[in-house]
């Protein structure tokens, strides 16, 4: 497993990022636009949505003692009060019936235990249509919906969980035709797959195998490209994989995200801060860190909640150098 | 420092001869002299250099093709080999580089002494991290030779899927020369996971950086060892 | 003449040490570049990317 002073830094993280995105939860606020026509969702309900996404697992992978859960739980009741108990996104929902937005960002605060009942039956009307289900949208998005419909009910879950059909990951390509697009795509794959950390076990067997052998080069070589928001994903799909991640995740992996943290606890998307800074410009240093840091704080949390002592067992004749 | 000069010109010479030797690797077979006759002088003494620099490729042709080398070519490859033994101080892979070329001297030259040469040691190489063990074999690619086998090979033999990685990593950087040589071995080992895709990832190195000749050799020798070219 | 005789003296100044720093390269600094995105082909344009991550594409810095 990870030395001791390799858990220091994981922990460190996850502290310093959660505390960075509960000092600026205003950044997280809803805003006054937020049901107008001309407001846009990338600043307010997606950032929110994944907010709570994030801190749902939080919650669910640390103990009620841990100090992190506390302040995940606290984030969670703000996040909901300010969709004013789920009642805007029934707006919204009216709004904008046949967006899919709504139905995934409620879907991330359902995973914590709010419900909205109208909500969901409004939803559900839409969702049995054929025009909702021929939504022209990328297969991993479309892979999301399916779990956000799942998740509310509003689909009954199949027998079979769903399947990653048409995606990148799921063709399991090449894995030097990997870059940027083809990376986001492949860690939300595994986040709808895996509930976003939250289920145990929840990948199949070959996707498991494929990542566990080809994410070292593709952790590897973001960290070195400064593309800290990427690794961090890539840090957490590692963490949802059901072999050790001894092999998997490079043991300096976590020290050089942790040495892109800014003095405020927070990790840039990519690079190194070149405006204002924090004081400066807080609107456009929010925008380039709120992502990065969320996902460093779920990516941290993963890693640490993964159970210590599973035997390793040689693979391929022990592939790796000894940690 | 003033080398830079002098180790343009060599790196000059050394993709020229490099470019000879994929030629005659594309030829298919068909006698082709690449290297200098003449070694006389100082043009001659670069010539020696550049063959010492590729090293055991500068034979690739004659051993790939299994076609007989001709014997001015190696002449002149004895030249080189014994014109530039490393210095006593000198890096592992400069050690292993000349110890690749006397192997093949000895499978070329019958008047040589049976048997492989000493080899050095591999120093730390089974305990580097698979960055850098990649590496390192990529610049010792004209080791990976069809059944030939020495404490690099078995080095990595015993690690596929981190030296798949290393190819992964290396194509990811654009870093063709490695992953070039990184495929090469790849070609030799057994459990290199499927997923990979060697082929068409060769391929690709070859339509990204193939322009450099040593890429384009590489790739090439990759290629006749997958199809069983017979050595 | 006198630039031949120039290049001779260059040539014959290679030394072991240039052949070994050949045979021992550093490794070179990754490249990196990714495919960028064309907004126009995006379907639902300016916000069509995934929700939930990556983040949104930023306006170009002036």
């Amino acid at each position: 497993m990870t030395a001791p002073d390799g858990a220091g830094d994981v922990r460190g993280v996850a502290e310093d990022a959660l505390a960075w995105v509960d000092a600026r939860r205003a950044g997280f606020a809803l805003g006054e636009d937020a049901l107008s026509a001309d407001g846009e969702v990338d600043r307010s309900w997606k950032p929110l949505g994944e907010l709570a996404q994030v801190c749902a697992t939080v919650t669910r992978r640390t103990a009620r003692s841990d100090p992190l859960h506390a302040r995940a739980r606290a984030l969670l009741d703000f996040a909901w009060r300010e969709t004013e108990e789920g009642e805007l996104l029934l707006r919204l929902q009216r709004l904008e019936p046949f967006a899919t937005y709504p139905l995934e960002v409620y879907a991330s605060l359902a995973a914590a235990g709010f419900r909205h009942p109208a909500f969901e039956a409004a939803a559900a009307v839409v969702a049995g249509t054929r025009g909702w289900r021929l939504t022209e949208q990328d297969p991993t998005r479309r892979l999301g919906v399916r779990c956000a419909e799942e998740r509310c009910g509003i689909r009954p879950r199949g027998q079979a969980p769903p399947a990653p059909r048409g995606t990148w990951l799921g063709g399991l390509p090449e894995p030097w035709t990997f870059e940027r697009a083809a990376g986001y795509a492949l860690t939300h794959v595994v986040f709808h797959l895996t509930d976003w950390g939250r289920a145990d076990d929840a990948l199949p067997p070959d996707l498991a195998r494929y990542l566990a052998d080809w994410l070292p080069p593709w952790l590897d070589t973001c960290l070195d490209a400064g593309m800290w928001d990427l690794a961090a994903e890539l840090l957490a799909v590692a963490a949802t994989l059901p072999r050790p991640t001894d092999d998997t995740v490079p043991p300096d992996a976590w020290r050089r995200l942790g040495a892109a943290r800014d003095p405020s606890g927070a990790i840039r998307e990519v690079g190194r801060e070149d405006g204002d800074g924090e004081v400066g410009d807080p609107a456009r240093y929010f925008a380039h860190h709120y992502h990065s840091t969320l996902l460093a704080a779920f990516a941290a949390v993963l890693t640490t909640a993964r159970p210590a002592g599973r035997p390793a067992g040689p693979r391929h004749g022990g592939q790796g150098a000894p940690a | 420092m003033e080398q830079s000069g002098t180790s343009a010109l060599l790196q000059g010479a050394v993709q020229d001869l490099a470019s000879g030797v994929v030629s005659a690797l594309r030829g298919g077979g068909h006698p082709r002299v690449v290297l200098p006759a003449d070694t006389g002088g100082a043009a001659g003494e670069l010539a020696l250099a550049a063959v010492r620099v590729l090293g055991a490729d500068a034979m690739l042709p004659s051993v790939l093709l299994r076609t007989p080398p001709d014997p001015a070519e190696a002449a002149v490859f004895r030249k080189a080999v014994e014109a530039h033994p490393p210095r006593p101080d000198a890096a592992l892979s400069v050690r292993w580089s000349h110890w690749g070329m006397a192997r093949t001297l000895r499978r070329i030259d019958p008047s040589s002494p049976a048997g492989p040469p000493d080899e050095p040691g591999t120093g730390a190489l089974d305990e580097a991290d698979w960055q850098s063990l990649t590496r390192q074999l990529a610049v010792l690619a004209p080791l990976a030779l069809p059944g030939e086998d020495c404490a690099v090979s078995r080095a990595a033999v015993r690690r596929p899927v981190d030296v798949a990685r290393g190819f992964v990593r290396a194509v990811r950087r654009r870093d063709w020369r490695q992953a070039a040589g990184a495929g090469r071995w790849l070609t030799l080992l057994p459990g290199v996971p499927d997923t990979l895709g060697l082929v068409s990832g060769l391929d690709f190195v070859e339509l990204m950086g193939g322009q450099d000749p040593l890429v384009a050799l590489h790739v090439q020798a990759a290629r006749l060892m997958r199809t069983g070219a017979p050595v | 003449m006198r630039s031949d005789q120039k290049v001779l003296e260059e040539l014959t100044a290679i030394q072991a040490a240039d052949i070994e720093a050949a045979l021992d390269p550093a490794e070179t600094d990754g490249v990196y570049r990714d495919s960028r995105e064309c907004a126009a082909l995006a379907l639902a344009g300016g916000s069509g990317g995934l929700l939930l991550s990556p983040p949104a594409p930023r306006p170009k810095k002036g």
